[in-house]
């Protein structure tokens, strides 16, 4: 088959086999896909927050190149004890840096276990207290037995090193769509590439697994696999419209989002009776990813009290009714003790938050015993930098490893003149309460949130005030965690308080040695309470159910309490308390319940909002751009090899061939080009030619079955004479291209008449 | 592979003589066509097969059972050509001095004299060549494939045209000698006339009452013409796509069989689709030429291993399965 026949040129070359050469490398390729999912998985999710990226790096490399090295060297059985032997010590380097002596780990093989299949069943990885060196230990093993077997040219058994590895971090949580689905399409292709390089396969098949692998990307963008995932839905479901502010902070138990816009929700969440104002905290944060912030750490049990601050302080008491159901427990900072129903099934956080185990339903009560820390401003000024040894340890100082110098710099020239820590808390806050606007309709930047919001946002709400303000304390050094709840609420008596779900707020504590955590604030507080009585006045205006209390409904809002809480005070001398303008009748607190809270369900919008990922809150415009490259990618190939495949392609080239006889080459060349085109005619009316057939038998064939046109006997001899006698004119070619031409018209007059060759 | 031609041809004194018009060779195959067809009733595409065979250069095997007209053929063509014949009645006791021509001492001249064997002929007929010894047959195959016969160490020049027509005997495989593979190669074709069907057969019979029409039969051409017709056939362009197209053949007999067509069998595949071309009026090959010709010409050059498959059904294969352009 010379290969100036247009019509042959795709069948050689789909079975044309290439060298197994392109396929090794292919697989091996697909292998290089399946490890770097999921060690990007470890990088973004974990040592870009904690540090480590450049050993994880290191490490990933090493196991690279002596796997390559060791490939040759040393058999199956020594590389998978190496392997083990490599994960063991790795593992063991993370138990004792978690401060778990190796004999108990041994001996409580079982906490481990139960610890694993926590992990497994949701737990993101980043919760763990010392996750940067569990990555590190994590790392090796697999990296080094899946591209040790894959140089060994046995790809599917190297594919399951690797396939284990990002199996544990979907089930983790921490792989997203997009990466799993990368890894997998790479484990596929080394193994379907592997076995093609075994078996010498053509360009036909390797054409048979892109339409595959495309078809497998489209299926698996429809389909949620993992419910304990990240990832609530698939990747092109835009939850659009805003959240609500309080699911963002305040839905998941282990880490608090930050949204872009939010709605504030009016309804009624709970009263508190309280011997003073304050904030209710419902969580505390202590490591912060850029765009998340996570607990970390575990749970225990309540058992009935809990430690309290180092220093002075004094107690209160409230009194806590949930008008609706909720899923944490609003208090004053920091809780003591707590009585109440449901209060059996609470558990403690290792940061002193209590939280429910189970929802906590419309009616229910309780109350808590608080620490109110009150010190002086003097007393904090001295209190001195001596921190004990578990805050040294702790997150609390974690910044994520892309902190830009840029955003150190600003921080120290806002505290330059600060001597201590307290001073240095109170230039932030000032600072950002002064040179920033509350919104709450934000767009959600892409990168560092703190850093984005210092450095180039205008205005934000109290998230963003409050993950800058701990931040920037962390990058001088200070010790800061980031919490969340409600603020205070609308004051109705003297003792007593409702809160609403536009409460819900974020802010800051700050650890001071001999003292405990204090409270800071932020977020500019007058804005805050002109946004959030807007709504609420909307609210009343439409007649919303569920918004008021019958103690709260009649009093106006421009009447409410200055903002700030006792919590709040020491920077503000701590003097404001809450203003009397409530109103008198408290003994009908009983009837409130009946007559508003019954009927309100939970607010639609929090259902909504709780989930607090960032992919629902990004812009359209970043999220495609990577994802929808890659599966826009694949489907094209998928595409292209498809109609490769189907023979599209070659189906439309040969119908325009068949009208158009295209510029003239030597007559020889010409006469064979309208011989084919008279075949393809041909072909549509009758058969194929078939390829053993020759032209003579082809056409004496046909014209047995049907008279056949003298015309088409005379190409034929037109191209006989052209193909092997070699002596061809140049009017007998352009007599048979007119004969082709005539026929082509005759045959399918619909766009015939534009060919005039 | 176009000029082979010239290699296969003889070293002859006639210094390549001046080709006929395609045309006239056409018209001349037909001719002897006919004049063969009033002995030999049927056959069509054998007799044409040996004719074309002639003016391709090449020798033919008939293979048949006895008593089909295998003999009659070879005469009435060689009588249908005004040339020298001769006959050879292969034996078991034939010699091969008796085949190529023998050394005699002449009392008179008191000198060995050269006495020529029936092999110096322009169309020699070997009878049942299979009965004769191996030895024996293979005096024949410097004869066929040289054009020369070496004698006593004295080489001698076989007349030009010299065309073998042989035929064998499928029946008594004990008393034969199978032709060795290396000269079976050396026949361009090898054909198989069968029985004739019934109306044949009766008309046959009804011209063979009285006299027999091969005593009556004459000569319609002379030595010269076919010499020249040979030449036009030689002649014949055989393109690029053609040749590449018998490659592929030669090729998947080699694949398929345990031993496939030598490069001579291709050799005499083309220059039998050239006889054929120029038979039919054309003066360059096509692929339908290399088509009728192949099972004649490739099918007793092929061994197989397998008893179910002959070299036959090879080549049906291979035509079945190669592509043609």
């Amino acid at each position: 088959m010379s290969s100036r026949s247009k019509r042959g040129v795709t069948s050689v070359d789909l079975d044309g086999t290439v060298g197994p050469r392109a396929f090794r490398i292919v697989a091996l390729g697909g292998i290089g896909i399946l490890t770097a999912s999921y060690v990007r998985v470890l990088h973004q999710d974990v040592t870009s927050v904690v540090g480590g990226t450049e050993t994880l790096f290191a490490v990933v490399a090493a196991m690279l190149v002596a796997a390559t090295v060791l490939a040759y060297t040393i058999r199956p059985r020594t590389a998978i004890l190496a392997a083990t032997v490599a994960a063991a010590v790795g593992f063991s380097y993370y138990l004792n840096a978690a401060g778990v002596e190796l004999g108990v780990a041994i001996s409580a093989w079982d906490a481990l276990l139960s610890d694993a299949i926590t992990l497994a069943t949701g737990l993101p990885i980043l919760r763990m207290v010392e996750a940067g060196t569990w990555a590190l230990g994590f790392a090796p093993g697999p990296v080094f037995l899946s591209w040790y077997l894959a140089m060994r040219e046995r790809y599917v058994w190297s594919v399951v090193p690797g396939g284990f590895a990002l199996l544990f971090l979907v089930l983790t949580g921490n792989a997203g769509i997009t990466v799993t689905m990368l890894g997998t399409l790479g484990a596929i292709t080394a193994v379907a590439f592997g076995e093609l390089a075994h078996r010498d396969g053509s360009i036909a098949q390797a054409d048979i697994l892109a339409i595959i692998f495309a078809l497998m990307i489209a299926l698996s963008l429809s389909v949620t696999v993992i419910p304990g995932g990240d990832n609530g839905g698939p990747v092109f479901i835009d939850s659009d419209g805003p959240q609500t502010l309080e699911g963002t902070i305040d839905s998941s138990p282990g880490h608090s989002g930050i949204g872009g816009q939010v709605d504030l929700s009016p309804e009624v969440r709970f009263t508190a009776e309280s011997e003073r104002a304050s904030y209710w905290r419902t969580g505390v944060y202590d490591r912060f990813t850029g765009d998340e912030w996570v607990r970390t750490g575990e749970t225990s049990e309540y058992d009935g009290s809990l430690e309290s601050p180092p220093g002075d302080y004094e107690t209160v008491e409230q009194e806590i009714d949930l008008e609706t159901e909720i899923g944490t427990m609003p208090m004053a900072a920091h809780p003591l003790s707590v009585e109440g129903s449901g209060i059996g099934v609470a558990e403690v956080t290792d940061h002193g938050q209590i939280h429910p185990v189970e929802t906590l339903l419309e009616r229910d009560e309780y109350t808590v015993e608080s620490a109110v820390l009150d010190p002086e401003p003097n007393e904090l000024r001295t209190a001195g930098r001596n921190y004990p040894d578990e805050i040294q340890a702790s997150e609390y100082r974690q910044t994520p490893e892309d902190t830009s110098s840029e955003f150190e710099d600003e921080t120290a020239d806002i505290v330059e003149h600060a001597d201590n820590p307290y001073e240095k808390a109170v230039a932030i806050e000032s600072h950002l309460r002064s040179s920033k606007d509350y919104s709450l309709d934000v767009e959600k930047p892409s990168g560092n949130v703190a850093e984005d919001f210092l450095l180039e946002m205008d205005e934000g709400y109290c998230v963003y005030f409050a993950t800058a303000m701990t931040q920037m304390l962390r990058s001088e050094d200070v010790p800061a965690r980031y919490v969340t709840g409600y603020a205070e609420g609308q004051q109705v008596d003297d003792d007593e308080w409702v809160v609403r779900g536009l409460d819900a707020h974020a802010w800051v504590e700050v650890y001071f040695p001999g003292h405990g955590w204090v409270e800071f604030e932020p977020t500019p507080p007058g804005d805050r309470q002109d946004a959030h009585d807007d709504v609420l006045q909307d609210a009343r205006d439409e007649g919303q159910s569920g918004i008021d209390t019958e103690q709260s409904e009649d009093i106006p809002l421009e009447e409410e309490e200055e903002e700030d809480p006792d919590g709040d005070g020491p920077d503000e001398n701590g003097t404001e308390d809450p203003d009397e303008n409530g109103s008198e009748d408290g003994t009908e607190s009983e009837e409130r319940n009946e007559s508003n809270g019954n009927e309100s369900g939970p607010d639609p919008d929090d259902s909504g909002g709780t989930d607090t990922e960032s992919e629902d809150e990004e812009s359209i415009l970043p999220s495609i751009s990577f994802e929808d490259a890659v599966i826009g990618l694949s489907l094209v190939v998928g595409l292209v090899a498809g109609i490769r495949r189907s023979g599209v392609g070659s189906h439309v080239s040969r119908t325009a061939h068949l009208y158009w006889h295209g510029s003239q080459d030597t007559p020889a060349a010409d006469a064979e080009r309208a011989y084919r085109r008279l075949e393809i005619l041909l072909e549509r009316t009758y058969r194929p030619r078939r390829e053993n057939e020759s032209v003579r038998e082809y056409l004496a064939t046909l014209s047995e079955t049907d008279e056949l046109d003298p015309r088409i006997d005379e190409v034929g001899k037109t191209y006989e004479l052209a193909k092997y006698s070699g002596d061809i004119s140049r009017e007998r070619t352009d007599e048979a291209i007119e004969l082709v031409d005539e026929l082509a018209r005759e045959r399918l007059p619909v766009i015939g008449n534009s060919t005039d060759a | 592979m176009t000029n082979t031609n010239t290699t296969a041809r003889p070293a002859s004194d006639h210094s390549s003589p001046n080709p006929l018009p395609v045309d006239t060779v056409s018209t001349l195959s037909e001719e002897i066509h006919d004049n063969i067809s009033r002995v030999i009733v049927g056959h069509d595409e054998a007799i044409s097969h040996v004719v074309t065979a002639i003016l391709g250069r090449g020798h033919v095997l008939l293979d048949d059972v006895p008593g089909v007209g295998k003999t009659m053929l070879a005469r009435s063509i060689a009588t249908s050509v005004d040339c020298e014949f001769s006959r050879v009645q292969f034996t078991p006791d034939l010699l091969p001095t008796d085949v190529t021509g023998v050394n005699v001492f002449n009392q008179k001249t008191r000198e060995f004299e050269f006495r020529p064997g029936p092999v110096f002929a322009n169309i020699v007929l070997g009878d049942e060549i299979n009965r004769a010894p191996p030895k024996t047959q293979s005096s024949l195959l410097e004869a066929m494939e040289e054009g020369q016969v070496t004698v006593d160490g004295t080489t001698r020049q076989l007349p030009n045209p010299f065309t073998v027509i042989a035929t064998q005997n499928a029946v008594e495989p004990n008393r034969t000698y199978d032709l060795p593979f290396a000269e079976v190669d050396r026949f361009m074709k090898k054909l198989h006339l069968g029985y004739p069907d019934p109306d044949e057969e009766s008309e046959m019979l009804g011209r063979t009452v009285g006299q027999h029409p091969i005593d009556s039969l004459e000569a319609v051409t002379d030595l010269e013409t076919i010499v020249r017709a040979r030449e036009t056939v030689a002649n014949a362009t055989v393109e690029a796509p053609v040749r590449e197209y018998a490659t592929r053949l030669a090729g998947y007999t080699r694949e398929h069989a345990h031993i496939g067509i030598s490069p001579r069998g291709t050799i005499s595949l083309l220059q039998a689709a050239q006889a054929h071309a120029v038979s039919q009026g054309r003066g360059y090959v096509v692929p339908d030429d290399v088509k009728h010709v192949a099972p004649v010409v490739m099918s007793h050059r092929i061994k197989t291993t397998d008893r179910e498959r002959d070299g036959r059904s090879v080549v049906e294969d291979a035509l079945e399965s190669v592509s043609v352009e």
